[in-house]
Order: structure tokens, then sequence, then C-alpha cells
């Protein structure tokens, strides 16, 4: 029987792809993991073995001994899916108690007569989330930040499960056309801008988006003005203030005035 | 002769039906981003219609093809009624039920996370069932390929397994353990997620499972096309497979080689090591080698077709070569397409030049040079040849066909070179419009249009493939010859025991794919800051 026709070790065909394959292998992990790594620096100051576990991605403290720069924490509040389910009825009757508090600016039913933000129908998550900023400290406001203190997160789910059982404040809903202003519809994709409407409602909620339709014009305004200027800054990506970082007044104004557009005669 | 006809032939027509509908959304795509027309006012709908398409043209219609043409192999090249038609028929009737189910929760809109289904964006569980139930559908046709060689070895001690078996058997090997990443993902990774059990995934280690399966795929695709290269083409130009035993060595080396080099997919992730990057990338290196085997082999297949008709000298045989035949046609076409795509995928998997194109609409560029064009060219023409053996037609209209690939090649070079340059110059892909009114994009517009022309050319393409299939008649009196296999030059040559199993080299496939993902997945698995929020798609 000729090498050729047997199975194993002894076919050459068997060998020699085997040893190839090791070979290749092997040639291929040393020039990776050993001899492009020696002619970087960063890669080889701490030796081959410390060279190797970089090149294999290992997590590693890349600080060299200096002092790990801590970075500004934009919020500490970590949104988590369970804060957008509906509240009960109990905590419903306790949050509408507890928003007897808040409706001098917010009003009777959450709707707000004045330049606060209206409450009614917001969705659960992003009231929590304000509120616990403010009593944080993570986001300002003289009035907010006291009338929160003296809040428990029990108190805070309460609240927001008392609102976001209110009806909404809804405006016409945003249905997409040529008419929606740019930024809102499509965004400037130049300038890095989602359009509003990818996550605060249209084409997509993204969990901890707030519900703006209806809103005082004077609140949103201010608060794109705050984003812009970094004066406010609890938005845990920046997504906020990357956002308002390159709008104009005059597209500060227009986004404003559309979502503040009062609702028309219902028709249904 | 085909004793399962009727199977064979639902898989073909699904695959094309389905096929058709995705290019029309293709289409659309590239009119509704072009300067053509106005910005879409929801971006959403043209995600969602990536998606779809993307999902059809990558897992529902290769796989169907593969496993089509896979039955017929079996039959004609083996000379034996196919074992497990009832198994077969269960196994297509799953890839058509998860493709519905896929395709409704697509069309809802809750699944826009686009093919490639990256965490954390996450679906409706429903997508990934839908998906998961094409795939578990196409392990019945692995399973039945194994079965189906193994019994005619039995009954065939030590003969040579006929060359096209032997593609098809290691197209099914490579594919059941290709597609074991993304299930894995699915399974363990994406599913809880989707079905809210967890809320945090762990996207780095679901990444690096997708391109397990994400490069591999590919040459699961390829598998057909390659069986056409070497079994059919030098039949149908009338010459001679210059040699039998390059196409198993091509064919084992894809089985090797194409598994373990994902890892280029992730080279601008920075959850993975420079290291391994490296290494992938040297092992993508040698997957073109097969590739470059295969066209040395059909290009001296068809000179041997030239010189038989009387070419003679060094380039004389390009003359005499049978440029009416619709086979030389596509062959030429598929070899220019796959000579742009590949030095293009060479581009791709160097990591440094990678650098340069990345993510942009270079790739997409590539992709549809590559597969769209080279591979499912060729599943145009293995289902013309197979047509008049599952229909009992008569051949079909050689000037229908040529018509058809002729557009079908036009079209895809004049979608895809635009794409190429627009990629080096930096225009990101998948993006559903671009602002052409500013003064750095306003010059690169004309490109967009030129590809959305590409665009409705394929469509006109792919209308006259599937009027030709439907028009195909059977005509009264018409004896179908049988099906027959290219013949090789050297008829007597020696098959090394070696190039006629599968054990070395699915062990070293599976050795390989140990050695350069095990540590990775590994880590990754254990690291807990890899753990993200979950994104749900459409949940609000």
């Amino acid at each position: 029987m000729k090498a050729h026709d047997t199975t194993g070790w002894r076919n050459p065909w068997f060998r020699k792809s085997i040893l190839w394959l090791i070979v290749l292998t092997v040639g291929a992990f040393l020039a990776g993991f050993v001899l492009l790594p020696s002619v970087h620096s960063d890669f080889s100051a701490k030796g081959v073995w410390a060279s190797i576990c970089r090149a294999a991605g290992v997590p590693a403290d890349w600080s060299f001994g200096a002092a790990p720069r801590q970075a500004a924490t934009a919020t500490d509040v970590v949104l988590d899916r369970s804060m957008g389910k509906e509240g009960s009825r109990q905590a419903v009757g306790r949050g509408a108690t507890l928003a007897l508090n808040c409706t001098m600016c917010h009003g009777a039913q959450g709707m707000s007569t004045s330049d606060a933000p209206n409450l009614s129908g917001q969705y659960p998550e992003v009231i929590i989330k304000q509120l616990m900023d403010y009593r944080g400290g993570k986001r300002g406001s003289p009035i907010m930040v006291a009338l929160s203190r003296n809040l428990s997160d029990a108190d805070i789910a309460d609240l927001a499960a008392y609102y976001a059982q209110l009806p909404k404040a809804r405006t016409a809903p945003t249905t997409y056309d040529e008419e929606l202003p740019a930024l809102v519809r499509v965004g400037a994709p130049l300038r890095n801008i989602a359009p509003c409407v990818s996550c605060h409602g249209g084409i997509d909620q993204k969990f901890g988006a707030p519900w703006l339709e209806g809103m005082p014009k004077g609140y949103l305004a201010l608060q794109l003005k705050a984003f812009r200027s970094g004066e406010r800054g609890n938005d845990s990506e920046a997504q906020m203030r990357n956002v308002a970082r390159t709008m104009t007044d005059a597209e500060i104004e227009d986004v404003s005035a559309f979502y503040a557009r009062k609702a028309g005669p219902r028709t249904e | 002769m085909l004793h399962a006809r009727k199977l064979v032939l639902a898989h073909f027509w699904v695959a094309f039906i389905a096929f058709l509908g995705a290019l029309v959304l293709g289409a659309w795509q590239m009119y509704i981003r072009s300067p053509l027309s106005t910005w879409i006012n929801n971006p959403e709908h043209y995600y969602r219609s990536v998606t779809a398409h993307g999902t059809v043209m990558a897992y529902v219609l290769p796989t169907l093809v593969a496993m089509g043409f896979g039955y017929a192999i079996s039959e004609l090249a083996l000379k034996k009624p196919l074992i497990g038609v009832r198994w077969a028929w269960a196994g297509f009737w799953l890839v058509v039920v998860g493709t519905a189910v896929a395709a409704v929760t697509m069309a809802s809109g809750k699944a826009s996370v686009l093919y490639t289904f990256y965490p954390p964006m996450l679906a409706s569980p429903f997508y990934y069932l839908g998906v998961v139930l094409v795939v578990v559908g196409s392990w019945i046709w692995v399973a039945l390929m194994a079965i189906n060689l193994r019994a005619w070895k039995k009954q065939n001690p030590g003969e040579p397994v006929p060359l096209a078996m032997f593609g098809n058997v290691a197209g099914a090997y490579l594919w059941a353990w290709t597609s074991l990443g993304a299930a894995i993902e699915v399974l363990v990774l994406i599913l809880p997620a989707s079905l809210g059990l967890t809320d945090t995934i762990n996207a780095g280690l679901a990444r690096v499972f997708f391109s397990w399966t994400l490069h591999a795929i590919v040459y699961f695709w390829l598998m057909p096309s390659y069986i056409a290269f070497y079994t059919i083409v030098p039949r149908a130009i009338g010459g001679r497979l210059y040699s039998d035993t390059m196409g198993r060595v091509a064919f084992v080396l894809f089985l090797v080689f194409s598994m373990p080099i994902g890892i280029h997919h992730l080279f601008a992730d920075p959850q993975v090591g420079a290291g391994f990057k490296f290494v992938h990338a040297v092992m993508t290196a040698m997957v073109s080698v097969p590739t470059l085997l295969t066209v040395f082999t059909i290009v001296a297949s068809v000179e041997i077709a030239g010189r038989l008709r009387g070419g003679q000298g060094m380039f004389g045989w390009l003359r005499t070569l049978p440029w009416d035949n619709p086979m030389m046609l596509a062959v030429t076409f598929s070899f220019i397409m796959l000579g742009f795509g590949g030095a293009g995928g060479i581009i791709n998997m160097s990591y440094q030049l990678n650098e340069t194109i990345h993510n942009t609409q270079w790739v997409t560029g590539h992709f549809h040079l590559i597969f769209a064009g080279a591979i499912v060219l060729m599943y145009f023409m293995i289902a013309y040849e197979l047509w008049p053996q599952l229909t009992g037609c008569a051949p079909l209209s050689a000037a229908l066909v040529k018509w058809q690939i002729w557009l079908w090649f036009v079209g895809m070079m004049i979608l895809s070179m635009p794409w190429h340059l627009v990629g080096l110059l930096g225009m990101p892909r998948r993006m559903a419009y671009y602002d052409f009114t500013h003064p750095e994009l306003q010059p690169q517009a004309w490109t967009v249009t030129v590809s959305a022309i590409g665009g409705f050319i394929l469509l006109a393409s792919g209308i006259l493939l599937v009027y030709t299939l439907a028009t195909a008649r059977k005509k009264e009196g018409t004896v179908v010859a049988p099906f027959t296999f290219s013949r090789t030059a050297h008829p007597s040559a020696h098959t090394p025991v070696a190039l006629n199993g599968f054990g070395l080299w699915v062990a070293m496939m599976i050795g390989l794919t140990i050695v350069n993902y095990g540590y990775p997945i590994v880590q990754l698995a254990s690291l807990k800051e890899a753990y993200v929020p979950v994104i749900p798609i459409g949940s609000r």
C-alpha cells in the first residue's frame, strides 16, 4: 500500500498540511505578538510579557503609575428599564398628594401656565432622573434643588407614577412632512446633530428622552441655551450638549416654537 | 436524472422571488438617498428597508440556493435518489416560515437593526427567531449532505467522490461550523436581552461572535459558484477541467482558512487586541490562495476550450473562445468583478490600509462586487443550467440569458464603482441621506445618482431573470438531455485519499478557530466592563 493511500500521520498530505499550518500559525503569532509590538515603545516599555499581554488585549492600567484622571460625571443616575414601568394605584395616590407641592409652578394637573415645564403624561423615568439630578446637584435650579432635597427615592418614584398617568400635553402628532423644521426632521448631518424625532418621539422614543410636545417655548429655549453653554450638563453622554453646541439662536427659536405649538381642535 | 425536482424547484423559486423583492428595496434605497429625490422624511423607513434587503440577500437567497443546488448535486453527481427527502422538505419549510416571521417583524418596524444586528441595538425577538429558523432549516441540509455522501461512500468504497459533491459537502461543513458563532450570539446573548430577561448585553463579545460568522458566511455564499466554475463551466463552453485535484485543494483550503479570520471586521474595535487583529489579517491573506488557484485552474480550463476550437499561439485561443455562449460571458463577467472585488478585499484585510476605508461606502462597494456581482451572477447560471432538468423545458433562450447577465454585469459595475470612489473620499456607509447642499459634499452628489442608475439596471436584470425562468415552458416532445458535469483533462489522475474525505480538514478548521478565537472570547466573556445597557428599537 502506498503512503498516499493511508490515513493518519504516515500519509504525507496529513503530515505536511498539519506542519505547514503549525508553522504559519506560530509565525503569525510571533510576528503579531512579539516582533511588531517590539518596535512600538508603548507596547514594549514593560518587557516582552507585558507587550504580549498588550497585544492580546488584556485590560490594563495605561496610566503608568500616574494618578488616573477622574472625569467629571454628568449624572449619577443609571437609567433602569424598571423605571419606565407603570406605577401601582397606591403609588399614584401618594404621588398625587406629594404633587400638591408642585402645583404652584407646574399647574394643578401638571399643565404649566407659566414657563415651567409641563409634567402631565411625562415618561416616569424622565421625572425620576431629573429629580434625582436636582437632588444630587447635577442639575441646577435654586427652587428645584431645594424642593428635591427632602424627597426619598420612593417619593420620587411615586411622583413619577402620578404624572405619568395624567394625559399628555399632546399637540398635533408629529407627522413626517416637509413642513417640519429641518433640525426636527433630519437634523444636520454635517454638524453631527441628530434629528429631534429620532429620540423624542416621531421616529423613535429613546428611554430617558422626555416628551417635548406642548412644552412652554421659553422653557425649551432656555434649556437648549443652557446645554449649549454647558451650564446644564446632566445628559449622561453629553448627547444634548453636543446637539446644542452648534445650534444658532434662530434655530433654537425655531425648534422651541415647533415643539411648543398649541394643539389644534381635536378632530377625532 | 433528478427525482427531487419539486424540492429543488421550490428552493430556487422562493429564493428568486425573495431576491426580486429585496432588489426593489435596494433600488428604492439608492434612489431615495440620491439627489434625484428629496431627503427621506423618515430615515427609519430607510433603515427598515436596509434591514430587509440585507436579511434577504445575505441569509435567505444564498442559503436557499446552496440548499437547492446541493440537493440537485447530490442526485446528479452521486446518481442516486436523495436520502431524506421528507427531512429536506421540513428544512425548506423552516426556512420559509423563518423568512416570513422575520419579514413581518421587519415590515412592522420592530427590527430596524440592519442585517448585521450589532448589539446593543436590539430588535423584537421574532426577528431573531426568524433568522434562527432559517439557519436551523439549513442545518438539516448540512446533515442530509453528510448522510448522502456517507451512503454513497459505503456503496463505492475507495472510489473518488465526484468533485461537485466534494465541494458541496465542504460547503455544508463550512456552513455548519460558521453559523455556530452567530447562533451562540443570538441564543446566549441577544435573545435573553431581547426577551427582556436581562437589560445589559456584552456588546464586545457579541461582535466577536458575529465576526466568527460574518466573514466565513461569504465563503458559504461562494461555494455554489465555485462548484459551478469547476464542474459546469468547462463542460458548458466545450472545454475540459484542467485539474480536478486543484478543485479539491481549493475547497479544503476554504474549509480551513475561511473561518478563523473574521476579526478583520473588527479592526476598529477597541475590545480586541492588536496581536489577534494581525494574526487574523495574515490568515485572511491565506484565504486568497484558493481563489487564486481557482482563477488559474478555470482560466486554464477555458484555454483548453479555446485550443480545442483551433486557437493557436500565446493568446490566439482567446479569439476562438465561444463568446456567444452565455456561460462564457458569465464566467468572464464573474472573474472581472472577482478581480476588482478581490483587489479591494486585500485593502480591506490589511490592518493598516483598512483605516482609510473602514465603515465607508467602499465596503458596500466591495461586497456588492464580490457577492452580488461575481457570486450571484453564477447563481443565475446555475438556475439556467438546472431549469431544463427541473421543469422539463427546452434550454432557455440564449438571447434572454445574455441580456440578463449583460445587464447584471453593467448594472453592478455602475452601482459599485462610484461607491469605491466616494468611500476613499470618506463617505460613510449606512446613511439614510446626505446633505448635498453642503459645499464639501456637493461635488460628490453625482456619484450617488450614478449608483442609483446602476441600481435600476440591476432591477431590470432581476425582472428579466424571473421572467425568463417563469416563461420557460415545457415543449411537447422535448427530450431533456441528461445532466453532466465537466470532464477533466486527465481522467486517469489519482485522487489522494486526503482529498477524498474531510476528517483532516475539519479538524484543522476547528483547531485553528480555537487558536484564533479562543482567547478573545474567553477574555471578553469574563470582562464585567464589557456589558452595556441594551437599546431596544421601536420599543415605544
